[in-house]
């Protein structure tokens, strides 16, 4: 007869258990960049422009950036999408990620390179722009160039933005369904523009049938959706093509 | 039974006639509005007028229950926000907020004022449930509607510092979650003296979906408890999203009735909160009582009382864009329970 000294997986049920715990992984072989990457991890944006200074003598600001900020930035992302991770630790990392890359750059004498242009709101008459906090890490951390609107954003401001940067692809949240009614009308000035991006639109109180129902329009699901769906748009795909993609 | 005592059946355990079916949350409309003659941003600003629109819920519904206000500016506003009103958007008055920058920094100590409860348009909100009082009398119960600490704390350093803050320097938010207990407190009591039968308390920054389960647990729920001691009547706390990793500790409050969205599992918080707390909550409001039809409505009704809500509300405020048949088809659902 087997005998049992271990009783914690029989009184462990489901739904007893429901803070997942998970650790950060190593992203870096070189101990000087996984010190930078934790730093990252940590969320910690004090320590990191101090770190990222006394070793940007020895190694270059683009590996920095790519190797440790990204890297740490990255493992961040996946702690979230696992449910290690909340959405203040997100905004911190991103924070401190923010604080190594203006540092890198600055030492570069140059941006850093940046895969395409992201234009990013919050509906006008929002003010929860936590969703977009979360898109704005993501595709910073991906690459890409972000042009921050922040909340709030009338319609014309949006369209008027997307005419200076050229984005490949412009966001909308909103998390009340008073604000969302902004979104068909920023599709439409676009398209009329000539500007045929696609606008991915989501948030609180957006929903796949509301977003689908105008020309651009390709819903969001989840936040973290947003850098795959920016990855889409540099390929050169359309709204067209994007929306039967993700949606439906 | 009338609806106070149908709802009041169920606050006390025992059997009502039907299930009650009303919100936790503003449940007014455009419709409700064009029919009460009565509109925004008056209703958020003018006891008479908010009171007519609350009125609605019972006469032109068929609710079990009416609920002021609309807006969460009350507590902030009088603490000294900057109110910032709605604008008109397509459809419609939208819903007030709070303007930014916020007047607070995390390092300040925020302030309690002694005249707390004349400032802003608190004297306005107590002036609608006495008006509501005087309608109503005993037959339809009056849901007053306070906004939890955390979220207060958020009006007053803003959402995005309070998050970070969260993690980088927890014991900084103290006192900020304690004036917020203390303005929600002052209202509650308030409201109950000018006549309201049910406190609902709103903390949507205390969301899983915005800060960790654990800050919920080792800061808010402290707040939170006290807050609910001090309150007479029944408790009802909405805390919006999906709840699941701290509804063991919303049941631990001290308040009487949870108000579920459909996201959160309510045969989850029955088996976490045991068999005392009483469920409400209902379909979701974006995706399907503004978006869809009845047919839906009815549909994810009958999914929440399955999974075990005996009080149909909608899951969370009310668009007000929402079309009158859909919230009607909640009425109809309760009428079979």
């Amino acid at each position: 007869m087997k005998v049992l000294n271990d009783f914690s997986n029989i009184f462990k049920r489901y739904d007893l258990d429901l803070e997942v715990t998970g650790t950060a992984r190593e992203v870096s072989k070189d101990a000087v960049m996984q010190k930078i990457a934790q730093f990252v991890v940590d969320g910690d944006d004090e320590g990191i422009g101090p770190a990222v200074k006394e070793i940007l003598g020895s190694k270059s600001p683009l590996d920095i950036i790519n190797d440790a900020l990204i890297a740490g930035m990255n493992e961040v992302s996946r702690l979230w999408d696992e449910g290690v991770y909340f959405l203040p630790q997100v905004i911190l990392s991103s924070d401190a990620m923010n604080v190594g890359i203006a540092l890198c750059e600055e030492s570069m004498g140059k941006s850093m390179e940046r895969k395409g242009t992201v234009v990013t709101h919050t509906a006008e008459g929002d003010i929860h722009d936590i969703g977009q906090v979360i898109v704005n890490a993501l595709l910073n951390a991906n690459g890409f160039k972000v042009v921050n609107l922040g909340a709030d954003v009338p319609v014309d401001k949006v369209v008027a933005a997307c005419k200076e940067n050229k984005p490949i692809m412009v966001t909308g949240t909103a998390l009340m369904t008073t604000t969302m009614t902004a979104f068909p009308k920023i599709g439409h000035q676009l398209k009329a523009a000539g500007l045929n991006i696609p606008f991915i639109c989501g948030g609180g109180a957006v929903c796949e049938e509301y977003v689908t129902g105008y020309d651009l329009g390709v819903w969001g699901k989840e936040a973290s959706q947003a850098t795959g769906m920016a990855e889409d748009a540099l390929a050169g795909e359309s709204w067209e093509s994007m929306r039967s993609k993700w949606n439906g | 039974m009338n609806a106070k005592e149908r709802v009041m059946a169920v606050l006390n355990h025992q059997n009502p006639d039907r299930m009650p079916c009303f919100g936790a949350n503003s449940t007014v409309t455009y419709d409700q509005m064009e029919k009460a003659q009565a509109f925004w941003p008056e209703g958020h600003q003018k006891g008479e007028t908010m009171a007519k629109q609350a009125l609605a819920a019972y006469t032109m519904l068929g609710f079990d229950a009416v609920r002021v206000p609309f807006c969460q500016t009350f507590e902030a506003v009088a603490l000294g926000c900057n109110y910032k009103p709605a604008k008109a958007i397509e459809g419609g008055e939208g819903i007030p907020g709070i303007e930014h920058p916020p007047i607070y920094k995390l390092d300040d100590t925020p302030i309690f004022p002694d005249d707390f409860l004349s400032r802003g348009m608190i004297p306005e909100l107590l002036k609608a449930v006495k008006i509501l009082k005087n309608e109503l009398g005993d037959e339809v119960p009056i849901v007053a509607g306070i906004i939890g600490p955390f979220t207060i704390a958020g009006s007053l350093i803003d959402t995005v510092p309070l998050l970070k803050a969260t993690f980088k320097a927890p014991e900084k938010i103290r006192p900020f979650l304690d004036v917020g207990e203390k303005a929600g407190t002052a209202l509650a009591k308030a409201l109950i003296d000018a006549g309201a039968d049910i406190i609902a308390c709103e903390d949507m920054t205390a969301s899983p979906e915005l800060i960790a389960p654990k800050t919920y647990r080792d800061y808010e729920l402290e707040y939170q408890k006290r807050q609910f001691e001090q309150i007479s009547v029944p408790k009802i706390l909405h805390i919006c999203g999906n709840v699941d990793p701290i509804v063991e500790w919303m049941g631990q409050t001290g308040a009487d009735v949870l108000s579920l969205e459909p996201k959160a599992s309510a045969s989850l918080a029955r088996r976490k909160c045991g068999p005392d707390i009483i469920l409400m909550g209902g379909v979701d409001t974006a995706t399907t009582l503004f978006m869809k039809d009845v047919e839906t409505v009815k549909e994810g009704s009958e999914e929440c009382i399955a999974d075990g809500i005996q009080m149909l509300a909608p899951g969370c405020a009310v668009a007000p864009g929402t079309p009158t048949e859909n919230l009607l088809a909640m009425v109809e659902v309760v009428k079979g329970h």
